[in-house]
């Protein structure tokens, strides 16, 4: 396979993560064309890339960046980039490697993308467990005020643009681009309720944009290589390469960046070495924990890009966390598992999220341990119906995919158990 | 005005009109817990969702984050919807105790009246429900059951956006979720009530009401707090003549949906051992007290003089008004500045205003009208035999100094009706109907909750019966008529009426000389 | 049994040295509002005094011109600042899919008899607390656990012993980095 590193490119290369190192690998170079463009220039350019958010949701970045209001509708307020690096959707792991291998990158493509926002001000969410990356960062961000590269008049352009680390402490939640918001402003890690949209009222009121580490560090490869040389990766709706963390059942875990598109099952035999000797796989959740599952069907049909996955397998291509789990998985104690995740998670703040997720896991822990019936597997599957999309976000839906999908694919491992079976004695 | 459709009722709302309250305009109740009309919108219970119609097909959404505007229209009446409130109840009710029976929010509570209307589901709920703080003393006026909570966040708006105390807070997270105050500390303001009316279950109760009566054994009767001159609205909330509490009655243009503790307590002096039950002439009571009196006015001769009473309503001052010109045409007018020995002297800048007197823009308004009414000062220096004092405490008020010799017509004991030697009982006003100018120059109503106590009887009544044996009555027996003509006679008040006044009142209009 | 970490009652009063007050200030001036500051100062307080207290909550609450019970209500909502005391080696365990998937439970089971921990996870040499964490972003290196700030990933009983071994004789802990720069965990 063919195609540009356009993430990882760097990754191999010791200490890429000083400045002067990055320097050699063009880091930074990127700069002096994109200050030169006009900051509508930039966001057509991203538009016309075709990118789209890494962290989740699949939503077009020029777009997004469009809706900002223009300087003469914001009534003086000003513009506030964010980078999402609160990283913690089960699976995935990406931005961890990515920012503390190549720190640099990140920086570059948000002073671009300040620029293209009329943005002074940014801050990098990032997760309280990363708090030994959140250094690493802070270290390269002085390395690049040292060197003009942030601060006032950066690089003579007369754009200025002021970028802090922001550390987290311990909420999947804030993950969440409004509770991100939230988070940062002081208050408890809770979502808002849209509208407004944080582009046109998010941090302290203001035009805010929320994008993930990954989708910020693509931007200065499109400065350099323009619209084009992206869209001729990947698939006519998913271009460019994407960051994939695999972990679970497979030989060799790991993260890897490929161009989007390529087939699912060549993704897990070549890139990911396969499955352990002697075990068929069972099952694969393909976009962090959140998704609906998939059946080995599922897989063979499909390829690793947005459409493919939505359209054959009703499912999402998300942040990329690709869990695989073989014939040794027992599938209720791993959906039992997940539902662990989500009932600590949740935020605690709208009804049936709050109250749900406990119960969903509650039930689901009868299942595991042979105390259910069919009728609570009724309840479990009507419980996730009335959480899904009846919440203030997206979390609701999060956390009744897994069981939407998992009491529908996989039923009979389910049936089982109740019936008083356990998994692995039939 | 922007066209909205709630359901088939097609009704016009002030742009941005929250759709709550723009489907309530449409006779349509959406039930919420976590919305309230004077706190910002949370969004977190879930319940008022409807569906929302546009022409890509209806979306559910939640109708409090939902602001009207041309075009909008919602369902609150489909499958879905019905589903999703049903949904909602089960989620709220799965962690909530089942102790209704000995809970003080029972007939007033969101969840049991939901339930019947909107849930009625056949439970699922077989896991161990969630524990939490239970009967947390948490101010004066306060009692906290972490358990009953549904983390609307009412309580947590009402510290942050109206007292600013920022006291009570959500904690934790997911379902142990708790409402509590920072350990150590409790309530410092004077608005704790009020919390316990806008938690929409029995999480929050009110102390000093709780375990007294079961509401729906209590009839509501719209009445006005006397307390100070804001006029706050309330709900005298009494039974079988006894008034149990009030609570406050919504009027955006006054107290929104707030009262102050100091005011909310005050429906103790309903029923106080402090009221004036009995007349009495020289410390021992009198059946024939009125009689007394008109001998005293007419020994007095032009020595008289009058008090007007801010304390005391519109209808009782225009009666002693009337009577005084009516009898005695030398009379003269007095006004005594000041709070009673007995006011709870606070105030802020929320409701709480530093006079104490219902109605001193109602006297500062027949004063006027009158023309050369004497202050305090006069008073001192007026050679008097007589004084008849309407409520106001003026012994207190003037703190010392002669006074001639004192008739008063007071609810309560206190240092005037101690000197007085003819002392006549009238109504609290919860025991009569009346109007009263609060410190805005509105102009508003208070109804008669419970029969008066003892021989009491409403100011103007007693007055007109004074009227009477002094050979010109008032004309003032009865409030409604009193109150018209009154309106006729002062033109401020043209055009009023009690029906125009209505629940919210209306404001004086300014005075002739600014009108023009 | 419990194996009680230090006692949880407040400590006292607090007040920030010179160089706390210094530090507030830079964070000040990074954000457009006090409130803002609240988790830097949190994550301050918690470095210099191992677990918030109330006390702490107060003088934050007091510093950052916010009441009390907001402080509270953030320093519960966020599961790494501490509320009661740990031990000196906080051993979180990750315990979410990825991990399960490729065995912490025999992980944590192991760790737990190795250190005779009690309910709350306090180990009976008084050095460790064990405390299950969901993900912590370290599935294709799992099972793993951070131990303070440190993550040890690919754990084996073999590894965990020697890290606790380590730790008990008081080696320095290695510099925190996803395992050796390297992304891709071929399994032997």
């Amino acid at each position: 396979m063919d195609f540009p590193r356009i993430l990882t490119g760097n990754w191999e290369v010791p200490d890429v993560h000083r400045i002067a190192v990055a320097r050699t690998r063009g880091t930074y170079s990127r700069l002096p064309k994109a200050l030169g463009m006009a900051p509508s220039e930039i966001t057509a350019l991203v538009k016309d890339s075709g990118l789209r958010g890494r962290g989740g949701a699949g939503f077009p970045t020029g777009v997004k960046w469009g809706f900002v209001p223009p300087a003469e509708k914001r009534g003086g307020k000003a513009v506030y980039l964010l980078c999402n690096a609160d990283e913690s959707e089960p699976g995935t792991f990406k931005d961890r490697y990515l920012m503390w291998c190549d720190p640099h990158l990140l920086i570059e493509g948000m002073i671009i993308a300040s620029r293209a926002l009329d943005c002074h001000l940014g801050y990098i969410y990032i997760r309280g467990e990363f708090r030994y990356i959140a250094r690493r960062l802070d270290e390269a961000l002085a390395e690049a005020y040292a060197a003009g590269l942030l601060g006032k008049n950066i690089q003579g352009s007369g754009h200025h643009f002021d970028l802090y680390v922001h550390v987290g402490a311990g909420a999947y939640i804030c993950g969440e681009e409004t509770a991100l918001i939230s988070s940062l402003e002081g208050e408890r890690g809770q979502p808002k309720l849209k509208p407004p949209f944080p582009a046109v009222e998010g941090a302290w009121r203001s035009p805010t944009i929320v994008n993930n580490v990954e989708t910020l560090a693509v931007v200065p490869w499109l400065i350099e290589n323009g619209a084009a040389a992206y869209k001729a990766i990947g698939t006519e709706k998913s271009p460019g390469t994407k960051l994939f963390s695999v972990s679970g059942h497979v030989r060799r875990p790991g993260v890897y960046e490929v161009p989007l598109g390529i087939p699912m099952t060549q993704f897990i035999e070549e890139q990911c070495g396969g499955l352990l000797p002697g075990r068929t796989l069972k099952a694969v959740i393909p976009g962090g924990s959140s998704v609906p599952v998939m059946t080995p069907d599922e897989v063979a049909k499909c390829s690793m890009d947005y459409e493919s996955i939505s359209q054959n397998a009703g499912s999402y291509l998300g942040s990329g966390g690709f869990i695989v789990m073989d014939d040794t998985t027992d599938l209720v104690e791993a959906l039992t598992n997940l539902l662990r995740f989500y009932a600590h998670e949740s935020c605690g703040q709208c009804t049936p999220c709050r109250e749900g997720c406990g119960w969903m896991y509650q039930i689901l822990c009868r299942v595991r341990d042979g105390d259910a019936n069919v009728q609570d597997l009724a309840t479990l599957r009507d419980l996730a119906d009335n959480i899904h999309s009846k919440t203030i976000c997206f979390f609701g839906a999060s956390a009744a995919m897994p069981v939407q999908s998992f009491l529908t694919k996989f039923r009979s491992e389910f049936l089982d158990r109740v019936q008083g079976r356990g998994a692995g004695a039939a | 005005m922007p066209k909205v459709k709630i359901n088939d009722t097609e009704i016009e709302v002030p742009a941005g009109t929250n759709m709550i309250e723009a489907a309530k305009l449409a006779g349509v109740e959406i039930p919420h817990y976590c919305y309230h009309p004077h706190l910002s919108v949370a969004g977190n219970c879930r319940m008022c969702m409807c569906e929302s119609v546009t022409p890509r097909g209806s979306v559910l959404e939640i109708a409090c984050n939902m602001q009207a505007r041309e075009g909008l229209a919602i369902r609150t009446d489909t499958d879905q919807v019905k589903a999703v409130r049903k949904s909602v109840m089960e989620f709220l009710l799965v962690n909530h105790p089942l102790d209704c029976p000995i809970c003080d929010q029972s007939g007033e509570c969101r969840l049991q009246d939901y339930y019947m209307d909107h849930g009625q589901y056949d439970s699922r709920g077989l896991e161990p429900k969630v524990s939490k703080h239970k009967r947390q003393d948490i101010g004066d006026h306060i009692v906290l059951d972490a358990e009953r909570c549904v983390q609307c966040s009412r309580c947590e708006r009402f510290g942050d956006e109206v007292t600013g105390t920022g006291d009570l807070r959500l904690m934790n997270r997911g379902d142990h979720t708790e409402i509590g105050m920072f350990p150590g500390t409790r309530l410092e303001h004077d608005y704790q009530g009020n919390l316990a009316d806008i938690c929409p279950v029995g999480a929050l109760t009110s102390k000093d009401f709780r375990f007294e009566r079961r509401v729906w054994y209590l009839r509501e009767t719209a009445g006005l707090c006397t307390g100070c001159a804001t006029g706050c609205n309330i709900q005298v909330c009494h039974q079988d003549g006894e008034v149990f509490r009030y609570l406050p009655r919504r009027n955006d243009d006054v107290n929104k949906s707030w009262i102050c503790d100091p005011g909310r307590d005050l429906h103790k002096r309903v029923g106080s051992l402090e009221r004036i039950l009995r007349a009495r002439v020289d410390g021992s009571p009198c059946t024939t007290a009125q009689a007394e009196l008109a001998t005293r006015i007419r020994a007095a001769g032009n020595r008289v003089g009058f008090v007007l009473g801010t304390q005391a309503s519109l209808e009782a001052n225009w009666a002693l008004i009337q009577l005084a010109r009516g009898n005695c045409p030398e009379a003269r007018f007095f006004w005594v500045s000041g709070n009673d020995g007995d006011a709870i002297e606070k105030s802020d800048h929320l409701l709480m205003d530093i006079d104490k007197n219902a109605n001193t823009a109602g006297v500062q308004l027949l004063a006027e009208w009158v023309g050369n009414v004497g202050d305090t000062d006069a008073l001192r220096e007026a050679d008097l035999a007589l004084l008849i004092v309407l409520e106001d405490d003026i012994v207190s008020r003037l703190n010392g100094g002669a006074l001639p010799e004192l008739a008063y017509f007071g609810s309560r004991e206190n240092a005037t009706s101690a000197q007085a030697s003819l002392v006549i009982p009238v109504t609290h006003p919860a025991e009569m109907d009346a109007t009263y100018v609060n410190r805005q120059g509105r102009v508003q109503r208070n109804r008669r909750a419970t029969n008066p106590l003892g021989e009491a009887a409403p100011a103007y009544a007693a007055l007109e019966k004074l009227g009477t044996a002094l050979g010109k009555a008032p004309g003032t027996g009865l409030p409604v008529a009193t109150f018209l003509s009154l309106a006729r006679a002062v033109p401020r008040l043209a055009g009023l009426d009690y029906k125009v006044l209505g629940n919210t009142g209306r404001l004086l209009a300014p005075p002739v000389a600014e009108a023009k | 049994m419990s194996h009680s970490a230090p006692n949880a009652v407040s400590r006292g009063p607090r007040e920030w040295s010179a160089e706390q007050n210094a530090e507030i200030v830079a964070i000040l001036a990074r954000y457009p509002t006090k409130k803002a500051a609240i988790m830097p100062v949190l994550w301050m307080a918690q470095d210099a005094w191992e677990w918030i207290d109330l006390d702490i909550m107060r003088l934050i609450a007091r510093t950052l011109d916010l009441p009390p019970s907001h402080v509270h209500a953030v320093a519960s909502f966020y599961t790494m600042f501490k509320k009661a005391p740990t031990h000196r080696y906080h051993i979180q365990i990750c315990h979410t899919l990825s991990c399960a998937l490729v065995g912490a439970e025999k992980i944590v089971a192991h760790i737990e008899r190795r250190l005779e921990c009690d309910e709350h996870g306090n180990s009976k040499d008084g050095l460790f607390t064990l405390l299950r964490v969901e993900c912590l972003a370290s599935c294709g290196s799992a099972p793993m656990a951070q131990i303070n700030e440190h993550f040890y990933e690919r754990l084996t009983p073999e590894v965990v012993d020697q890290v606790i071994d380590a730790l008990r004789a008081g080696t320095k802990l290695q510099e925190p980095r996803p395992e050796a720069d390297q992304w891709i965990f071929p399994v032997s």
